[in-house]
């Protein structure tokens, strides 16, 4: 077993599985790059515009509720078998999300879940009222993980007409000045034009000023959600009436075309720009390779994003094919979710149902699509290596060592780790005095904990 | 009409005849729901010569100068020379009633010194290690009757069973000991050692209040299984563990605090048992022994023979039972432990024989490889 072969599936994957370092050890660098393809869900579970229905009847119904005359009525009301439930949001949210953790868990490719981890965290939304709570899960989904080996710019375009970003960053409402709707008072909201230009291109040092912000808020004015109710469709709707109708200038080019394509084609050039290059390689670099990401291996991704036109596969084979990328320090902690992660495919006696995932994840201080900014969750050591986390997460190891029914610590031990265990680590482990304990001891153990 | 009743009806109509064969195997099941069986392990390997004190073995100052002069004063006497440590008091206070049985120089019959295996030797009962059947399991088994763990989840010695589990949810899983050995783990990591001395720090702080509530997880453990058992409805048979006695360094103090919380969680045991401790056998196990010589910490390392202790009130207790193989050089199993002289699983069998009425054709089941001891272990 090569040390390459522990990098492979702990750096880059979600951990190892049995076996799995062995499947990767004739050739750690070609087993990853099998790896990069796009994700596709089939499983039938619900989709945005399915959540879409829900909240329109459920906000048509709120309002029927309310118009109600009497006690009775609403109680016939509630009596309904088309009443919408409540708490369907929060079903659809942690049934996707406790499912999207499963999945990883079992997958042959975990660089690819890790991928997907990686941008639905750059392109963060969090679950913070009744709507997005529904929506928020649908995004990796829907948009980034069909994406995950294309263009950039394709899995921004997929993103910003998405409802959940939408909705998060509040453009479904968003409209020209001088278009219909301006006329009639609706005026324009430069949220998601803002995070678009700090958080998913340029970076917030990329060379933007505020007359960039309003130019693309303009550019996409009238970027709207449909309402199943009224518009007799779901997801994304370009609202003409809404849209800006001027040239607009976006970093001293000027975009004159009309209508959607005015958006797109800003967004387009977004994707492509060197400061997008450098922002998103260096947040790659950051997330699987070291918090210091080193200058060499972050321009050579760079250039090939500037060639290639951020075609996200090259991108990443760039990085896979560095030298860099292959350090054997192990310096990276894991964050909550790949701890966990992690743990489970270690141990695959370990079943955890999608209420206790969700409930590690909260414990552990990092739940699913609750990041709570649009910047997402900390890719930084300092942010989750704290005092009290780490005591969470001894609680948490000796909790699911707990509950491990068999094990044998030295074949998990190879397993997960290979050749990569100290001796100190390996005594330290083999020579405790019980089974639950050496469980404990290799979960926190400074290999485990660090990839 | 209640399978209880039944019985009692039946017995009633049977006062005139010597009990034949049919009704004493009815009578045996029904009264088995009182005949309670509590099964401890001692996880880590408590070091018997520390617990049982052979006072009056000259070798004994010999081979552990420092641990010997730090039990001076310490000890409650047994007979035979024995002495008792003497954090165990309640253990003592049993031992003058009669419900306490300590059986020295034991062994599983497990031949290397791993704590892993040697649990699993113990609580399987087989010569070859089966991780989906345990000795206990298999009892309750051949006795239809119910078994808790305390526990996360089944330890071997129930498996093969229709064991459960229960465990108080509102304590932390984490022993205490695992924050010392992962201090020594993060040696070379200094952020993590750093993170963990803080963590620890801060919870020190914060537990004028933990220090109250902590007064040990073995005594909360030991009333939840007293919860479960009390009364006839209650379960008949449960398993606990106590982990924490493996004892390579300040083996003293550390020892100090062990049989302390021990002590305190057997007597909450017998409190919450109440009536039901007059028909208690409560079983008490380690994998192995340690060192017959302490070690250069102040503690002692992996060793062979070990003690079982038999308490409750149905224990005929107040002797010290084993053969004494010494503690002189040639005595000692491969120059370093003590060596067993009586098989753990033949005493235990031998327990269930007397207590649970178990007949030699199912104790065969149990423990294929040992044969019950004659002695009477049981009023």
């Amino acid at each position: 077993m090569t040390i390459q072969a522990v990098i492979a599936t702990n750096r880059f994957g979600y951990g190892a599985k049995p076996d799995e370092i062995n499947l990767a050890s004739s050739d750690p660098k070609t087993w990853l790059l099998n790896q990069l393809h796009n994700i596709n869900f089939n499983d039938g579970l619900t989709h945005s515009n399915e959540v879409a229905v829900y909240l329109a009847k459920y906000n048509q119904q709120q309002k029927q509720m309310k118009k109600s005359k009497s006690d009775d009525e609403r109680a016939q009301m509630m009596q309904s078998p088309d009443m919408v439930d409540k708490k369907l949001a929060k079903q659809v949210y942690s049934h996707l999300s406790a499912n999207m953790v499963l999945q990883a868990v079992d997958s042959n490719t975990s660089f690819s879940w890790r991928l997907l981890d990686f941008f639905s965290n750059h392109f963060s939304v969090t679950g913070q009222n009744r709507v997005m709570q529904a929506y928020a899960a649908t995004l990796e989904r829907e948009a980034i993980a069909p994406n995950l080996v294309n263009k950039f710019e394709d899995m921004l375009l997929t993103v910003t007409q998405h409802p959940a970003m939408l909705i998060y960053l509040n453009n479904e409402r968003s409209f020209g000045a001088n278009s219909k709707r301006g006329k009639q008072g609706k005026g324009l909201n430069e949220n998601l034009a803002r995070e678009i230009l700090e958080l998913h291109t340029l970076g917030v040092n990329g060379g933007y000023t505020q007359k960039d912000v309003i130019a693309l808020a303009n550019g996409i004015t009238g970027w709207s959600v449909a309402n199943p109710l009224k518009d007799k469709t779901a997801g994304f709707k370009f609202v003409s009436k809404g849209h800006e109708p001027r040239t607009q200038t976006l970093l001293n080019t000027a975009y004159p075309q009309q209508g959607f394509n005015q958006g797109k084609q800003m967004l387009i050039d977004l994707a492509r720009h060197p400061s997008t290059a450098n922002f998103v390689c260096t947040k790659l670099v950051k997330h699987f390779v070291s918090d210091k990401p080193k200058t060499d291996l972050v321009n050579k991704m760079v250039a090939t994003w500037m060639r290639t036109q951020g075609n996200l596969k090259q991108v990443l084979t760039s990085m896979l094919t560095h030298s860099d990328a292959w350090h054997t320090e192990f310096e990276k902690f894991k964050t909550p979710r790949e701890f966990l992660i992690s743990t489970l495919r270690a141990l695959p006696n370990l079943n955890m149902n999608e209420k206790q995932i969700i409930n590690a994840l909260t414990e552990l201080g990092q739940k699913p699509l609750n990041a709570g900014s649009p910047a997402g969750f900390s890719d930084d050591e300092a942010d989750w290596l704290g005092a009290s986390a780490i005591m969470a997460r001894i609680d948490m190891s000796a909790m699911l060592a707990n509950r491990v029914k068999k094990t044998n610590i030295k074949h998990v031990l190879t397993m997960s780790l290979g050749s990569r265990i100290s001796e100190h680590t390996r005594l330290m482990i083999t020579r405790a005095e019980s089974a639950k304990s050496a469980l404990t001891l290799l979960l926190m153990s400074p290999e485990f904990q660090r990839r | 009409m209640q399978r209880r009743d039944f019985i009692k009806t039946l017995s009633a109509g049977l006062t005139l005849f010597s009990v034949p064969a049919m009704s004493a195997g009815l009578a045996n099941s029904s009264t088995l729901k009182n005949k309670k069986v509590i099964w401890l392990v001692l996880r880590g390997a408590v070091d018997t010569l520390h617990t049982l004190v052979p006072s009056f073995d000259e070798n004994l100052k010999i081979l552990r100068p420092k641990l010997v002069e730090g039990l001076q004063g310490k000890l409650n006497p047994l007979e035979k020379g024995f002495s008792l440590h003497g954090r165990l008091s309640f253990c003592h206070e049993l031992y003058l009633k009669k419900q306490f049985l300590p059986i020295v120089a034991v062994g599983s019959g497990y031949g290397a010194r791993s704590h892993f295996d040697g649990q699993d030797y113990l609580e399987s009962g087989l010569n070859q290690i089966d991780h989906d059947s345990g000795w206990l399991g298999r009892a309750i088994k051949l006795k239809q009757q119910q078994g808790v763990a305390i526990a996360r989840s089944l330890p071997i010695s129930m498996r093969g069973s229709t064991g459960e589990t229960w465990y108080p949810s509102r304590l932390k899983d984490a022993d205490d000991d695992i924050y010392s050995s992962l201090m020594k783990l993060y040696k070379d990591d200094a952020l993590l050692h750093s993170r963990l001395s803080e963590g620890l720090a801060t919870e020190e702080k914060v537990g004028g209040m933990m220090a109250e509530h902590k007064k040990g997880k073995f005594i909360e453990l030991a009333q939840s299984c007293a919860t479960l058992m009390k009364g006839n409805e209650g379960t008949p048979c449960a398993m606990l563990e106590m982990g924490g006695w493996d004892t390579h360094n300040n083996q003293l103090s550390r020892l100090d605090r062990q049989f302390k919380e021990l002590d305190k969680g057997l007597q909450t045991l017998h409190d919450g048992l109440g009536d039901d401790w007059q028909n208690t056998l409560l079983i008490i196990a380690s994998e192995f022994g340690r060192t017959a010589r302490e070690n250069g910490t102040g503690g002692t390392d992996h060793g062979t023979g070990s003690a079982l202790m038999l308490a409750g009130g149905a224990v005929a207790g107040g002797k010290v039972l084993g053969q004494w193989p010494g503690l002189k050089d040639e005595e000692l199993f491969e120059n370093r432990d003590l060596k067993p002289t009586t098989n753990t699983f033949s005493w235990i069998s031998a327990a269930l024989n007397q207590h649970w009425s178990m007949p030699v054709s199912e104790l065969a089941q149990i423990f294929p490889d040992h044969k019950p001891y004659k002695t009477q272990l049981i009023v």
